[in-house]
């Protein structure tokens, strides 16, 4: 038995059954081990992949085989803390890391535990997620947030997260001249983290109007306007490195499109580095000799690790400010949550939908 | 004037295996220029296109004749291995020590700058490094292509803890392997579609070979054959091939967070499943020629821990006779290696 708070009448969460069905139903939660906790929900954001599984009930060669508890961007109270707990307290206001390694094999042993083959990630089948009113998670993978921060920030951490460990695995720094293909919330966050690792220049490119304006509102030095067509990639990278006005060290493609990676390939310079961060599709032709043999480097990013530190310090600092991503928000009823995965999935001025619990 | 050597007029006697076309390979006169203070006269042999006739050939080695007026580190007589591409030694890439990067980079027998199969060439002293009597004026011409081999091993890391797959086992390939046996890579297997080239591989210290095939749809299965030759995770492949295929394996075949080294050129455009690979953390790392890699070769090939000789297959002397048939030999694959002009 775990120590503190009572535990739930009916815990309820929004389940997906099929394409476009998303359903809130009772969810039973599982016994609270010795290091787990028990939280509380109070914020959840919608992430391009939840609104992927609900439009395909897939993701990559991921396949939703059966109902699924959706949702993994997020933050919220701890209700009661196991036995072997010593660093939280019921009480504790907390922003949740996704996914648990297995930290027995040598990808976890390494620390790439992102990488770990038998990762339990929520919201990727089989793993329930967590738009629920409550969740049993291990306890290491909730960190306390200060009070100057807010649980709708705690959640945007998920999302920051991607754009810290991008600006880590390129070496965005003092130095560093960025490019960023892509102005949705991941290029947006990106844009906000390479700031804040320093980047003395960031140049963002992306097809929609709104978007670039957004970008520019937090910190883009330029934006490029750029097309939707594969032809106009020579002429947009000219364009682009205008923009910049000095060679391109780092791009990172948060869009994941043969013609933002042809992009990125030309804009980089000798030398440099593309981070490929948007999930394309698997097979893609690309200028991939060009590159290599100007040695740029091609960087995959999946997910993150060990950034919740790092982006809660970054939050509460000031040195970023991710309020203004949160552009729509939903209270958890059948209704709204309908509502608000069609915002997400519309894309436009929505940039993150927010649940509030 | 520069110092010693012969005061010969180089330009009426030196000759060249000049490019003029397709298959179009012509000894003829080659005019040196003159010899800059910081140059030496040495004798001895994508983007870019031919578009007048060009000296060919850039892996050399040779003895130098005179040297320039500021030249202190070598004198006539210096046997030297000669690294082919001088950078502007003023840009950014060059200040890094990135010259092979240098935009401005001249490169031997790339145009339009000649190459070096002639009698005598002039290059700068600080390309060409001195050889101990040990090592051959043919192992002097190894050094680069091994430089090639070398160099990819430094940019993927290979180390005693690294588990090497090499694509193709023709001469790079072939280097690449000798490159991470010294570099101690505990356990390299090398993939080729030719059985003759793989045995070539087992005899040079690979310690499995897999044969693969031309068809794109054994991508999978030869992925599975691969891993189990291999009987761990693969930490670094280094393609040296440079198909769509072979670069597909690789990424299928490379570890969560590995390396993929790509030191074959292949087409511009490539269809490749390159978002599977990146959401393994899979790096793809390109390799473009080699930046200080020749005194690590010397060093490497006379203190024995790699042996280049058995990678010289054939040899021709400097005629038009030869230099045709040279030339038709290399092109024509198969047991042939490396083709060695000796002047």
């Amino acid at each position: 038995m775990g120590k503190g708070g009572c535990a739930p009448t009916e815990n309820m969460a929004a389940w997906l059954h099929g394409v476009n069905d998303l359903r809130i139903e009772p969810y039973p939660l599982p016994a609270l081990g010795p290091n787990d906790v028990r939280v509380r929900m109070k914020a959840v954001g919608i992430c391009g992949s939840d609104v992927h599984y609900l439009k395909t009930m897939s993701c990559g060669d991921y396949k939703v085989k059966e109902p699924m508890v959706i949702g993994h961007e997020c933050a919220g109270i701890i209700e009661e803390v196991g036995s072997d707990v010593t660093s939280l307290v019921a009480g504790d206001r907390v922003a949740l890391e996704p996914g648990q390694g297995c930290w027995r094999c040598d990808r976890c042993k390494e620390g790439s535990y992102n990488l770990c083959p038998d990762m339990e990630f929520f919201a990727t089948p089989p793993i329930h997620g967590s738009l629920a009113d409550q969740i049993v998670h291990p306890a290491n993978l909730c960190f306390k947030i200060p009070e100057n921060m807010s649980l709708e920030e705690g959640a945007m951490c998920e999302p920051l997260s991607v754009g810290v460990y991008g600006c880590r695995r390129a070496n965005v720094g003092a130095e560093t001249s960025v490019l960023i293909i892509g102005a949705g919330p991941i290029g947006l966050v990106t844009l906000l983290a390479a700031r804040a690792f320093g980047a003395p220049r960031v140049v963002v490119a992306d097809v929609d109007d709104v978007r670039l304006s957004v970008a520019k509102s937090l910190g883009a030095d330029q934006v490029v306007k750029v097309s939707l067509n594969k032809e106009d990639v020579a002429s947009e990278v000219e364009e682009i490195k205008k923009a910049m006005a000095k060679p391109i060290d780092v791009t990172l493609d948060c869009a994941g499109f043969e013609k933002t990676v042809s992009t990125a390939f030309g804009a980089t310079r000798n030398g440099g580095k593309v981070c490929l961060i948007g999930m394309g599709h698997c097979n893609m032709t690309v200028p991939l000799t060009p590159a290599a043999s100007r040695e740029v480097d091609v960087l995959g990013v999946f997910r993150y690790k060990n950034t919740w530190p790092q982006c809660i310090e970054f939050i509460s600092s000031g040195k970023i400010n991710v309020k203004p991503l949160i552009t729509h928000r939903f209270g958890f009823s059948q209704e709204e949550v309908v509502k608000a995965f069609d915002t997400s999935a519309r894309g436009g001025s929505a940039i993150k939908v927010m649940f509030n619990l």
